[in-house]
């Protein structure tokens, strides 16, 4: 036992072993392949939550511009809140539960001022000249919106939700400090055993996953953006 | 010409989130979650933020999950006030609390702290049951587990420390390495500065992950730390822990905090608990810790070993 | 509430996490700078360097924050220094993408014509580039600026300092004064970076570009 004490603080000055590749086998399913699974509920759950409020309010203060300015200053003040503090807050009210809950929460108000803000941009790159031509074949404005302004606003919507998502998984591994799970967990973890194979294994497994979203959306944003579209030879 | 493609894109996107939600639904939430897997009422033991506490936290689940319940350990929750809150609120059941610690800083307690371990663990007890929901505190265990500040060996001889006093008098010269709660809680530093005033550290450092305790004084260039007398690195013959002369810590000694209406549904809860609860002694809880800290085995390998070489699971 | 909040303000190391938090950010942000800003120049011509920064940036941006300073742990260990090659390695990236981006991007014609004219190719990167490509590398700096003052925060778990330890602190003693107070300290800071990096672009815009920008070319 006090050999292991000898051990401790000379450990700390010899060069820890930066990838433990035991570990990382042994503890696969155990402790990794959870929190990748974590990660991935609260980023999906967390994007989709949030369109279906940024949609709706995008749309309406695109329509009335007088409620934008309003919307632009709260989602911006919510951004503005450093996400550590952000959790810590929903925490300390009461009947919040401990678990993913308020992590979806703050992960929502983060991404909703660039949601907003690019459906509002999306809807503002329609040309006024193909509204019109819409009014004249007779369309009706819920029709026009939904067949004409909103397809032609989704490359700039899908652009938002691309810089949204890649935030929101970034966002999301700060959350496993008030216990919502994810690859923050493995992180954290690393930090308390000073164990860098854990730190490693997860800020590999979210950048990943970051980047896989933003190549996947940057695809559909390309799908959808005909001028921009790579003629194929 | 874009409708046709959102009209393609669609399904396509929903299979995928369908598909990304499945995978992941597979765990939702903290990661530091077992289940038992035995049938029986669930019963979710919590636990706090330090490898003890990850120890007794396994401990309780295990016992109970090996005695007729479905013992499910939700380790790590946070500080004190993190894991009252899941109790309170019923997240969690029960979870391994210290009756100095929640005098201080969970119970409506008042006046100076009491003098004996037994007085102590009444007042909690007391107080607990008060509240609305009502919480049982249960039987203690027979070792303390309170702040040992400690001293790189190399500065305690250069100036002879061996007490707390003689730490405040030198403090001037020392660095101090600490955490946020410790600092501000009303049993940690300012109980500290006023029972010894002559404590003027020439730095505080403030590390906020308690696993770096030890490693933020080694390397962190400080003097001084704040450990746990149940902890394996205090032995270590690099440091040398004050003596706290004044005696000015609360008595901290484990015991299982558990919520009244479950005792009540489920008395044999307390049997199981308290038989592991009293299998403890100080060597053993700091030997266990010890291969959590310093062999880097898992609480939970390391609490069923326990268990099993006392035969209170098979 | 309110007043409780102003306590927290008044406690006597609440200015001490205040200087480190801002200390730690700007010191990363000036380094970030003096980094990225002389290898996007460097790259400036070249397509392949400008596709290897950007995609380094690209990269560098998607990596959480969190990863980055648990990194430095190993490597650097405890405190202020160790968060400080953290946080500089994280503002690097907005810096650098948007100074190569930039710089590529000013019209060729406009080169072409200047090195018709006889301008040398430092004249040109410092009468025409630079300020036809200021507005995006001040774009860039500022939201690095925003971004490295809310990743300060997380500076509390490997003992950086800053005002993060009085989010934990208020987290773990359920204290929401103190609480919000470091949270409101870390929203105002980062609002002031917003607005002030915000008035140095405007300032940097040239009166040239300003005027097209408002006729929205």
């Amino acid at each position: 036992m006090s050999n292991a004490g000898l051990l401790l603080l000379q450990d700390v000055l010899e060069e820890p072993k930066l990838i433990d590749w035991e570990w990382l086998k042994e503890n696969f399913w155990e402790d990794i392949v959870p929190a990748l699974q974590g990660h991935i509920f609260l980023s999906v759950i967390s994007v989709a939550v949030a369109l279906v409020i940024a949609l709706p309010v995008g749309v309406l203060s695109a329509r009335y511009r007088k409620a934008y300015p309003p919307v632009t200053f709260v989602t911006g003040v919510l951004y503005s809140i450093p996400s550590l503090a952000l959790f810590a807050i929903l925490i300390s009210i009461p009947g919040v539960e401990i678990g993913p809950s308020p992590v979806i929460i703050a992960l929502v108000a983060y991404s909703l001022l660039i949601l907003i803000r690019n459906t509002v941009a999306g809807l503002d790159s329609v040309p006024p000249e193909t509204i019109d031509a819409a009014r004249g074949m007779g369309l009706t404005d819920r029709q026009i919106l939904l067949r004409v302004e909103l397809p032609l606003a989704l490359p700039i919507i899908v652009a938002g939700v691309r810089i949204a998502t890649v935030t929101i998984i970034g966002i999301a591994t700060i959350g496993a400090y008030i216990n919502g799970g994810g690859l923050g967990a493995l992180i954290f973890d690393g930090i308390d055993r000073q164990f860098p194979t854990e730190i490693i294994a997860g800020a590999v497994l979210a950048t990943a996953l970051a980047i896989i979203a933003d190549l996947l959306l940057l695809g559909l944003e390309r799908y959808l953006r005909p001028w921009a579209r790579v003629r194929r030879t | 010409m874009n409708r046709t493609k959102l009209i393609r894109a669609v399904p396509a996107l929903l299979t995928c989130l369908a598909v990304l939600l499945v995978v992941a639904c597979g765990n939702v939430g903290g990661t530091d979650s077992s289940s038992g897997g035995s049938s029986g009422p669930t019963i979710t033991v919590g636990s706090k933020d330090f490898t003890e506490q990850f120890i007794l936290g396994s401990m309780y689940a295990q016992a109970l999950d090996a005695n007729g319940f479905n013992g499910v350990a939700k380790l790590n929750l946070g500080s004190e006030q993190i894991a009252d809150k899941a109790l309170q609120n019923g997240q969690i059941d029960l979870y391994p609390e210290y009756t100095g610690t929640a005098l201080v800083s969970i119970l409506p307690y008042k006046g100076a702290y009491p003098e004996t371990p037994e007085a102590t663990y009444q007042a909690a007890k007391n107080l607990y049951s008060k509240r609305n929901p009502a919480d049982t505190m249960l039987t203690p265990a027979s070792f303390a587990d309170t702040y040992g500040i400690f001293v790189r060996k190399p500065v305690a001889e250069d100036k002879n420390l061996k007490t707390l006093t003689d730490l405040a008098e030198a403090s001037p010269d020392l660095i101090l390495v600490s955490f946020s709660q410790f600092q501000n809680r009303s049993d940690g530093f300012p109980n500290m500065k006023k029972n010894y005033p002559a404590i003027d550290f020439k730095e505080i450092k403030i590390v906020n992950s308690l696993g770096l305790r030890y490693q933020g004084v080694a390397q962190g260039g400080g003097d001084v730390g704040v450990g746990f007398t149940t902890e394996a690195q205090l032995s270590s013959p690099d440091l040398v822990v004050m003596k706290d002369t004044k005696n000015i810590f609360p008595q901290y000694y484990p015991a299982p905090v558990v919520r009244s209406d479950v005792l009540k549904k489920y008395p044999k809860i307390k049997g199981i608990l308290n038989e592991v609860t009293a299998s403890l002694d100080l060597k053993t809880m700091r030997e266990l810790n010890g291969k959590v800290d310093l062999d880097q085995e898992d609480p939970e390998d390391v609490a069923k070993e326990y268990l099993e070489k006392k035969g209170i699971i098979d | 509430m309110f007043s409780k909040i102003f306590e927290v303000f008044a406690r006597p190391d609440f200015p001490e996490k205040l200087r480190e938090h801002v200390m730690l950010s700007l010191a990363a942000l000036l380094v970030a700078i003096a980094i990225a800003m002389p290898v996007a120049l460097l790259i400036r011509n070249t397509r392949l360097g400008a596709a290897i920064a950007i995609n380094i940036g690209n990269v560098g941006r998607a990596v959480p924050s969190l990863a980055i300073l648990a990194l430095a742990l190993p490597l650097f260990g405890i405190g202020f220094g160790s968060a400080l090659v953290a946080l500089t390695a994280l503002a690097i990236p907005p810096i650098l993408i948007n100074a190569s981006t930039g710089l590529r991007e000013v019209n060729k014609d406009i080169i072409d014509a200047a090195r018709g004219m006889g301008l040398s190719g430092g004249e040109i990167l410092a009468r025409i580039q630079l300020p036809i490509a200021a507005p995006v590398i001040f774009a860039g700096i500022r939201t690095s600026a925003v971004q490295t003052v809310a990743s300060a925060t997380l500076a509390t778990f490997i003992g950086g300092g800053g005002l993060g330890d009085l989010i934990v602190e208020g987290y773990s003693r359920s204290g929401p004064e103190i609480l919000l107070a470091g949270a409101l300290a870390v929203a105002i800071l980062a609002i002031i970076t917003e607005i002030g990096f915000g008035a140095l672009e405007r300032a940097f815009t040239p009166k040239g570009l300003k005027i097209a920008q408002k006729r929205g070319s």
